[in-house]
């Protein structure tokens, strides 16, 4: 049984064809790479799994069970939690209370209380926010709200954390930074990521494998080196 | 600063409690329609002022619990009917809220203003076709007792409204009131907590408007159900503030005795005086009463 398997997904929006016959296997643990120019279908599978929109044919098994269907916020507590590739910060709360959301409705379902501090203490320890708890969410820097998205995927206690576009509009020093907080929450929590890049290098570098999509249907898959080699990649990508 | 509130809550409750020892019969007037504004303002905020579903329809609610107290009160003994009154709105929530809840923003306003108004104008025909042009009242309780009853709502408001904010389903409400996507992929059942929002904002009013009439002595539908009194409701919050639970208890008392002020010293320019107040509050004052005070208290600090 995988731990996350996309199986046959179509989505159509009135006569165009965002996804076709999609199928993917993400296990345990494991950083999978979602690759695409821009309209490929990517975010559009990002809402499909995450429960923002149905497919029009096909389904999606979460641990083995069927997850289709049903809406964001059940999805979330089962444990799959999403960001945004337009970043969707909760503007008016502070960085803490939009992470004590996370933690109070997520998977864990936690009360008020000192327990619920300290999850959220730790989802921005995380990510290096700590040191602005009080900040209003909406006065962030970009970066700072991408942060605060991870902290509060983390603070719901989900095992598979989709990231869409985490790295976009990051200057290089960022990039950086961000590449190494993924990799140590990967190592120090074995959670699974399925992340979507415009960054090429930061998803060569960040991945096990590799799925391209383009025009809605998978065109190639596997290790970053074999989709580095791969003749119709590099035709999609570099003309 | 933050420790007297709750002080001053409790002086103003006793304060209004008492109003009827001056033997004068207008404070204790004034007192009712100050407690009844706070139980509708506070009860409102349980709902707009926490999601930003800004309903501009609530007299609906105060409407309902206002005919089904004038039909059952010489039913029933006072206590039920009153509980009766607030029950029967919160049912009308229930079965109206998915739907309603649906739309949001100017769309949720200009909805439950509308279905407020198919209510009354629905009342209105109904009370017509019995052959009812108003009902008299002759078995309501006396004015202070009328006062008491409505202080304990008013009271009874703020410390839900407080209680909401401070706990879970308040935070789920904020996050509904600051990005609905972003709360569902939380984990927060948005569908479910609005309906409950509503519900829990349609209780108190009910009541309130079974007092009301009592009070007046009479009713009219088109008077229980006038949207004034979602206009006055949705005002006195904006004047007060909507960040916390003591900007209605603000922006009630500020509002009443103002219009009060202006009735009794420019009964002419009373409504022009009273709208450009308003005006300049919301241009000048966006943080409301409460907003205020707390930057005054802040300068000092």
């Amino acid at each position: 049984m995988s731990f996350l398997e996309v199986r046959g997904v179509s989505k159509r929006f009135g006569g165009i064809t965002a996804l076709n016959d999609v199928s993917l296997t993400v296990e345990k643990g494991e950083i999978f790479g979602l690759m695409g120019a821009n309209g490929a279908g990517k975010t559009t599978l990002f809402s499909v799994i995450a429960g923002h929109a149905a497919p029009s044919s096909g389904e999606v098994l979460f641990k083995g069970r069927r997850i289709t269907g049903l809406p964001p916020a059940r999805i979330c507590r089962q444990g799959i939690c999403r960001t945004f590739q337009i970043v969707r910060p909760m503007a008016g709360l502070s960085v803490a209370e939009n992470v004590r959301v996370a933690a109070l409705y997520g998977s864990h379902g936690l009360r008020p209380g000192p327990q619920t501090d300290a999850k959220v203490a730790e989802a921005l320890a995380a990510v290096g926010l700590d040191d602005q708890l009080e900040t209003l969410a909406g006065a962030l820097t970009l970066s700072g709200q991408k942060r605060l998205e991870i902290a509060r995927a983390l603070a719901t206690g989900a095992e598979l954390v989709m990231l869409d576009e985490v790295m976009a509009g990051l200057n290089p020093t960022e990039i950086a930074h961000m590449l190494d907080t993924l990799s140590a929450l990967r190592r120090e929590r074995g959670l699974t990521f399925v992340i979507v890049e415009h960054v090429i290098g930061a998803l060569m570098t960040l991945s096990d494998r590799i799925l391209v999509l383009h025009h809605g249907e998978r065109i190639a898959f596997g290790t970053p080196e074999d989709i580095g080699r791969n003749d119709q990649v590099a035709e999609v990508y570099f003309g | 600063m933050k420790g007297i509130w709750p002080t001053a809550g409790v002086v103003l409750a006793g304060l209004a409690l008492a109003a009827p020892l001056s033997g004068n019969a207008y404070l204790t007037g004034v007192a009712f329609q100050i407690a009844m504004w706070i139980a509708l303002a506070q009860s409102w905020s349980m709902l707009s002022a926490t999601t930003g579903y800004v309903s501009l329809g609530h007299a609906v609610f105060y409407g309902i619990g206002g005919y089904v107290a004038v039909l059952l009160v010489d039913a029933a003994p006072f206590p039920l009917v009153l509980l009766v009154a607030a029950l029967a709105p919160a049912v009308f929530a229930a079965v109206i809220g998915l739907p309603v809840l649906r739309v949001r923003g100017p769309y949720f306003v200009i909805l439950t203003y509308g279905l407020s108004e198919l209510v009354r104008h629905g009342v209105m025909r109904i009370e017509s076709a019995l052959g009812s042009f108003g009902r008299m009242i002759f078995s309501a309780p006396s004015p202070e007792a009328l006062l008491w009853w409505m202080v304990a709502l008013a009271v009874a408001a703020t410390l839900g409204a407080w209680a909401v904010r401070h706990s879970r389903f308040g935070a789920g409400l904020a996050a509904i009131r600051e990005d609905e996507v972003a709360a569902e992929t939380l984990g927060v059942p948005t569908a479910r907590l609005k309906l409950l929002a509503l519900i829990a904002s349609a209780i108190i009013p009910g009541a309130v408007g079974g007092l009301a009439m009592m009070r007046t002595g009479y009713f009219e539908p088109g008077q229980a159900f006038d949207p004034v009194v979602s206009f006055t409701i949705v005002t006195m919050a904006l004047v007060g503030g909507t960040d916390s639970v003591r900007g209605p208890v603000m922006g009630a008392i500020g509002f009443a005795l103002l219009s009060e002020l202006l009735w009794s010293s420019f009964p002419q320019l009373y409504m022009i005086v009273l709208g450009a107040a308003l005006i300049g509050f919301v241009l000048f004052v966006p943080q409301g009463l409460s907003g205020l005070v707390d930057r005054i208290a802040g300068r000092r600090a």
